[in-house]
């Protein structure tokens, strides 16, 4: 009986509650699209202010200005037509070092000693770079400090070491006979080898480092000069 | 049973009157409480409808419709690479209201006789005085200016923000973007002819895409400068066209003025001279006399021998040459020395009807259809055409035609023979080709590559050659009528040039107006000497830009003019 008589408030109450809930959700994609939009105003603001600073480099550096410059300071000029290249084998063609002969240099006897034959070791057969099992294999060099003496500048003369054991000489070697006399005197251009020049004056003063730190208290002063000195340096 | 009958019971009638007085009062309360609390009821209820709809379709409080899309006041013209050449900007203004200045005048006339010195104290101090409303002090003015004008703290000062047009590359291609007036309509140029787009608001959020080409633009404004004041021209103009749809690339003219201050410009510089200005252009107009020739079946080709005296009488004139022959001599010799008495003659064998004909067709006889409004109307002898003007319009004396029309002339010859109108937008999706409409045949077209280029290899244009590039094409100096008379001194140097030759892709007409002999010329003012030149260091700058490698191994079919051509003079001055 009690249901029956309160079933108006009910609807009532069913029914508000349905319209604030509805209300509410209204409400909820208001405050949604209103944070939208302020997001999107807030990115056409930086695209107005990214446009502002465009046009204002664009106008600082504008052709006109490009060119005075240039004209006046880099003298930079069209390319010519043979400074193109059509394609990768020119380019690298470009790059292509020519072989210098000096004429003056001694002349080195090529030598290639017969290779010796070592016994691979115990329970290891010895491959060639093929990887194929070989009886023969080239000596390696004793150790790379050996390899370092050989290519270094400063060996006076070069003289062809009778060398038998290394067959194969590694690559840092194998250049260096193109241009022995350079190898030889390598020091040749050095300004200290000149007796003038190293006589003369050095022309930078020499500098002079303090012994101790200058800032640093006095040794032996009373401790109330120091306290002091904030008021003579002022 | 007993009951009393009302007479008898009847109340006092004082009471009585009572009653029926308590009652009627309240009635007339119940009609006044229900009537307020109908009103109540119907104020609350349009409120909360009013809530319910606003809630349901209203916009919230904090809405900001004008900030949702950047549209400028007016459009923004970019180049074909989308530089940009016009933009609107938000600049600063400085006005005065006289009326309402509070401080005393005269300190503030003083103060602003010191931030602004364009005008007197007194000026100032009249103005503050004269009891007008408003005066302008300084459009687009700095923020340094500003601030100053402002720390001054005169209720009186106006100092807003406007919109105002900024053309970032000052005076690069000038004439073809022009320029607004002061209620932001455009005056000149593209902001004229396409002012409507520019300030509708459904069309002005996107840019106009012109044809032009920054880099070309400068390039080719630069060298054209440095050559007018190194000949002291009076003016100079210059085109570059695409052959094959007729875009302009580069267009320009000279003296130039910058449309950022259009009132600053003298109206020598507004002026026009690639479109506006027509000009008796001289021997550049000779290929088109021989194309016409050969195209209407009067002349064989290159190969064909014809006299060539030292003076050629003709219909009571005389027609001279700067270096006459004087002897027989071939087609392709005429077009190599730019011979007028040659090309005189092939005019006079082709005729005034078929010459007519031919210049309707190229559209030299009508204005240029491009999209400015600043076009000039070319002047052609009129009814005083007879056989003698069509000789001389045949080596371009007496017909006068805008350089853009030149170009336009040389696109159609060298692009098969196809007329392209030639247009100021990017051909692209938004402004498709329009169809052709062929002029010359296609192996006429393909015959004038090798003569062309014959007269930039061996003729009177050597000094527009760019290695690599080959480059043909027809110098022109063409005497200027001063006073009713063809001055002896005073020329017009033109060159019309078309590269790569082999396969043509880029028409460039550049012009000189006056120039001077110089010391490097020998005294020569004819063109071979000082607009070649241009050409030659302007086409070394664009054809890298425009993808056109070089290649020294290249050239059209020489076979077909070298085997017709004596040994080559060593001198480049004729014309």
């Amino acid at each position: 009986m009690s249901a029956r008589s309160f079933r108006s408030v009910f609807m009532v109450a069913s029914c508000a509650g349905a319209a604030l809930g509805c209300y509410l959700v209204s409400l909820r994609v208001a405050s949604e699209r209103s944070q939208l939009e302020d997001v999107e105003s807030r990115i056409v603001l930086a695209q107005r202010d990214m446009r502002v600073l465009q046009t204002e480099i664009g106008t600082r550096g504008r052709l006109d200005q490009l060119e005075r410059w240039n004209v006046r300071v880099l003298a930079l000029s069209a390319p010519a037509a043979n400074q193109f290249v059509s394609g990768g084998y020119e380019l690298a063609k470009l790059t292509r070092t020519q072989p210098t002969v000096d004429f003056q240099a001694p002349v080195v006897m090529a030598s290639a000693p017969a290779p010796v034959h070592t016994p691979a070791p115990i329970g290891q057969e010895s491959r060639d770079d093929a990887g194929a099992p070989t009886a023969t294999t080239t000596v390696e060099p004793e150790s790379p400090r050996a390899l370092l003496h050989q290519a270094s500048l400063k060996i006076e003369t070069r003289e062809v070491p009778a060398q038998t054991r290394p067959a194969v000489r590694p690559p840092a070697a194998r250049t260096s006979p193109d241009k022995p006399v350079a190898a030889a005197t390598p020091a040749h251009k050095k300004s200290v080898d000149k007796p003038g020049l190293a006589a003369a004056k050095p022309v930078t003063k020499p500098v002079r480092l303090a012994k101790n730190d200058p800032l640093a208290p006095l040794p032996g002063k009373p401790s109330r000069k120091t306290a002091k000195d904030p008021g003579s340096a002022r | 049973m007993n009951a009393p009958s009302p007479a008898l019971v009847a109340p006092r009638p004082e009471r009585l009157r009572l009653v029926g007085q308590r009652r009627q009062i309240l009635a007339v309360m119940h009609q006044r409480l229900m009537f307020g609390l109908l009103v109540y009821g119907g104020v609350i209820a349009i409120i909360v409808l009013r809530i319910l709809w606003l809630a349901a379709f209203g916009d919230h409080a904090g809405r900001k419709e004008e900030l949702t899309a950047l549209i400028p006041e007016r459009g923004d013209i970019v180049d074909r690479d989308g530089q940009p050449l016009a933009r609107t900007i938000d600049a600063w203004t400085i006005a005065v209201h006289p009326t309402k200045v509070i401080g005393d005048k005269l300190a503030l006339a003083r103060s602003l006789a010191k931030l602004m010195p364009e005008q007197s104290e007194e000026q100032y101090f009249a103005m503050l005085r004269s009891g007008k409303p408003f005066f302008y002090l300084r459009r687009r003015a700095s923020p340094a200016l500003v601030e100053a004008v402002n720390a001054l703290g005169e209720p009186g000062l106006a100092i807003e923000r406007e919109a105002d047009r900024l053309y970032p590359q000052t005076t690069l291609a000038a004439h073809v973007l022009g320029f607004t007036d002061i209620d932001g309509h455009g005056a000149a140029g593209a902001e004229r002819a396409f002012d409507k787009y520019l300030s509708d608001p459904a069309t002005r959020g996107q840019p106009l895409v012109l044809s032009i080409s920054s880099g070309v633009q400068q390039a080719l404004q630069h060298e054209l400068q440095d050559a007018m004041t190194h000949f002291s021209a009076i003016g100079a103009a210059g085109v570059v066209m695409d052959v094959h749809t007729g875009e302009v690339l580069a267009m320009t003219s000279l003296p130039s003025m910058n449309p950022n201050v259009p009132g600053a410009a003298t109206p020598d510089q507004m002026f026009n001279r690639a479109t506006l200005g027509v000009f008796e252009l001289g021997s550049t107009f000779k290929p088109f006399t021989l194309a016409m020739a050969m195209d209407s079946g009067t002349v064989s080709g290159p190969a064909e021998i014809m006299n060539c005296p030292d003076v050629l009488p003709a219909y009571g004139h005389l027609v001279h040459d700067t270096h006459p022959f004087g002897r027989r001599c071939s087609i392709a010799e005429v077009m190599m020395e730019s011979s007028n008495i040659g090309m005189a003659q092939i005019a006079d064998k082709l005729g005034k009807e078929r010459q007519k004909a031919w210049l309707k067709k190229m559209g030299f006889l009508d204005k240029a259809q491009i999209e400015l409004k600043e076009i000039g109307r070319p002047l052609t002898p009129g009814s005083r055409w007879g056989p003698f003007e069509t000789m001389t319009i045949g080596f371009g004396q007496g017909i006068a035609v805008a350089p853009l029309q030149l170009a336009m002339g040389y696109a159609t010859l060298f692009d098969g023979g196809i007329y392209h109108p030639p247009t100021i937008l990017k051909i692209g999706p938004g402004h498709p080709l329009p169809p052709g409409r062929r002029v010359f045949t296609a192996d006429t077209s393909y015959r004038m590559r090798s003569l062309l280029r014959l007269v930039v290899m061996k003729g009177t244009g050597r000094k527009a050659d760019a290695p690599g590039y080959r480059v043909g094409g027809k110098t022109g100096t063409a005497q200027k009528l001063i006073n009713g008379r063809y001055s002896n001194t005073i020329n017009l140097t033109s060159f019309a040039g078309v590269f790569p030759m082999d396969d043509p892709r880029y028409v460039i007409v550049v012009m000189l107006d006056e120039p001077k002999a110089t010391k490097e010329t020998f005294g020569f003012t004819t063109a071979g000497w000082n607009v070649a030149p241009v050409v030659s260091k302007t086409v070394s700058r664009i054809a890298p830009m425009l993808g056109v490698a070089p290649d020294m191994n290249r050239e059209p079919n020489m076979s077909e003019v070298l085997p017709y051509v004596q040994d080559a003079k060593q001198d480049a001055k004729k014309d």
